[in-house]
């Protein structure tokens, strides 16, 4: 009996410890998005494949059109069965169930906005959760009295040579402009010294 | 009676004990393995891309360039070509693809500068900072509209016709008189000092503070 | 979530708070346990008591396998955790040193305080001698410099030098210590029994 009067400290010890875990457990939950690919494998993956859809491209069956505007620009005028997910709301249960279904029978989603820069955050999102079925339209909407009026856009193309238009700009000045070119001051370089800290000592 | 039982069970104890903590690690070995989750959770990262916080507007940079700054770096994510042609004075290339290259990490993940991202439009600028702002990096801006926007606003301004509102005549001097600072020479205009630079802004070493204080040292 | 103060949960400025409070909990243990008594722990050496190669080694076992469960559940990021810097030659020297000082007194510093703290004179003379020890270091550093400062490996872990999984390492480590418990216990019953 003195051996069970010994452990009663223990005991409580015990207990305390078991308790913590499973209010830890209770209170455990699952994050319910999880990205499936890391950021270095995302990099590779955008800058090798081809994720963007042109607009005479969209007769491919297994494509699924789905509009990431909000549900105002949705009614006022979309592409033909195009679905409305709002771009913030494409994480909610129904609408990440509404892409897992889309992989499941082999589908593609295509996302567009009103321009596909604005389809870009709601695509590279999806894309790091790990659906590989999901490519962006390249196109711009805009409206012509009240109807919608869809073209395609080429995405990051240079509009304009700037530097050409720089020196066209000196020569049609006809002056003999003295360009001083100032050589911008160096930015300085700047290291932070890590601190060597002396490492506290201590031990038993 | 119950005592006895209680006292025979506790007989072997040790060996409870010991079956216990052999479960409880080889439940570690045995656990399904999943990616480990990097950077903030993705209903964060979605509410911080939904947000056009990030937008820095043509007129601004242009303001900043002009005074000179110190604060902020310029990061241009296009290929070395178009980074040659043209870009953004006082801008470092980092093209899309090696933005996670070791030597790059230094001006991503730094809290010292604000880093503006800018591309031909905002694309890929935007792309860059999605995949930044995953792994938590402070301090990030995309120039809205990119090098297009920039040329349609600073280097070639639409003049404003006559009857658009005075303010529009007051942003039209302003958008000219940055795009003379940036070496577009106007035919009125006859001396120049537009200081033209093309030369690449040496690299910044920036080293990210450990936030480790001295470290604390436990023993036996 | 964790770890809690580098994650910013607590404030960094209360981190010697902390180690004030966790310092008082560890020494009532070590106490309460009978760690103060040098006859106590010089027996793991003489192998009539193996109290503390089983406190320290169930309490390291139970905290691996609790910082893992947590890491995998989110609760905790193993890789913030502070990992302590590895001098090789460092570590040999002073961890010799040591293993004398703790067989010929019967204290290890931490333990040393305790038996200070419920006035054990010989515990006394113990930390005296820590005190002379940290003055002759402290004079002589300019000699001891280069080993207490050099062959540093950086802060590495057995996973990263050994490329072992983690989980493994845990388990394999789980078995060696219930295997050194019941060796432990075998040696025990062998060598005649003291009292003290």
């Amino acid at each position: 009996m003195k051996e069970l009067e010994k452990t009663k400290r223990i005991s409580i010890a015990a207990v305390i410890f078991i308790l913590a875990v499973i209010i830890g457990l209770l209170t455990y939950k699952r994050p319910k998005n999880t990205y499936a690919i890391n950021t270095k494998s995302t990099l590779e993956k955008i800058t090798i494949e081809n994720y963007i859809v042109a607009l005479n491209e969209l007769k491919n069956p297994e494509y699924v059109l789905i509009d990431i505007r909000n549900q105002y620009d949705f009614e006022k005028g979309h592409l033909e069965n195009a679905i409305n997910i709002y771009a913030a709301e494409i994480l909610s249960a129904d609408n990440i169930k509404v892409f897992k279904e889309l992989e499941i029978s082999n589908k593609t989603a295509v996302l567009y906005g009103n321009n596909p820069q604005e389809a870009n955050a709601p695509f590279l999102i999806l894309y790091q959760l790990g659906y590989d079925n999901i490519k962006l339209l390249a196109i711009e909407n805009s409206y012509l009295q009240n109807k919608l009026i869809t073209q395609n856009s080429e995405i990051e193309k240079s509009e304009a040579d700037v530097s050409a238009f720089i020196n066209e700009s000196i020569k049609k000045a006809n002056t003999t402009p003295v360009v001083k070119v100032v050589a911008a001051p160096p930015k300085k370089v700047i290291t932070i010294e890590k601190k060597k800290k002396a490492p506290a000592e201590g031990g038993c | 009676m119950v005592k006895k039982k209680i006292a025979k069970v506790l007989a072997f104890r040790y060996t409870i004990l010991a079956v216990i903590l052999i479960l409880l690690a080889g439940g570690l070995v045995l656990l399904p393995k999943y990616q480990k989750h990097e950077g903030i959770k993705p209903e964060e990262l979605l509410s911080n891309t939904i947000s056009s916080e990030r937008y820095m507007t043509t007129d601004r940079l242009a303001h900043i360039l002009i005074n000179q700054d110190p604060s902020f770096i310029l990061i241009d994510v296009r290929d070395e070509k178009s980074f040659v042609n043209y870009t953004l004075p006082n801008a470092i290339n980092i093209p899309l693809k090696n933005l996670f290259n070791e030597e790059n990490i230094g001006y991503l993940n730094q809290n010292q500068y604000d880093v503006v991202l800018f591309s031909n439009d905002h694309f890929y600028a935007d792309q860059a900072w999605i995949l930044c702002n995953r792994l938590g990096y402070k301090n990030m801006r995309v120039l809205k509209g990119g090098i297009n926007e920039w040329y349609a606003t600073i280097i070639n301004p639409l003049k404003p016709a006559d009857n658009m509102p005075a303010t529009d005549f007051d942003l039209y001097a302003t958008r000219k008189a940055a795009s003379m600072f940036f070496g577009v020479v106007y035919p009125e205009q006859f001396k120049v000092e537009a200081p033209k630079i093309v030369k690449e802004a040496p690299k910044k070493v920036i080293t990210i503070e450990k936030k480790k204080k001295a470290p604390a040292e436990g023993g036996c | 979530m964790g770890p809690l103060i580098p994650n910013g949960v607590i404030p960094a400025e209360w981190d010697s708070i902390i180690a004030i409070l966790i310092g008082i909990a560890f020494g009532f243990v070590l106490e309460a346990s009978g760690f103060s008594s040098s006859r106590k722990l010089a027996g793991q050496f003489y192998g009539y008591d193996f109290a503390v190669l089983k406190v320290f080694f169930t309490a390291a076992l139970v905290s691996v396998i609790g910082v893992y469960y947590m890491d995998y559940l989110g609760y905790l990021d193993v890789t913030q955790l502070y990992v302590h810097p590895f001098y090789l030659w460092g570590a040999i020297i002073g961890g010799i040193i040591m293993g004398v000082g703790f067989v010929a007194a019967g204290f290890c510093p931490g333990t040393s305080l305790c038996a200070v703290a419920i006035g054990k004179i010989d515990a006394i003379v113990y930390v005296g001698g820590i005190m002379v020890g940290v003055f002759i270091f402290s004079e002589m550093y300019t000699i001891f410099e280069p080993i207490y400062n050099g062959y540093f490996y950086g802060n590495v872990t057995l996973e990263d030098s050994l490329g072992i999984n983690p989980y493994w390492f845990v388990f394999i480590f789980s078995m060696i210590a219930i295997v050194a418990f019941i060796a432990a216990d075998m040696v025990r019953k062998r060598v005649k029994k003291v009292f003290y």
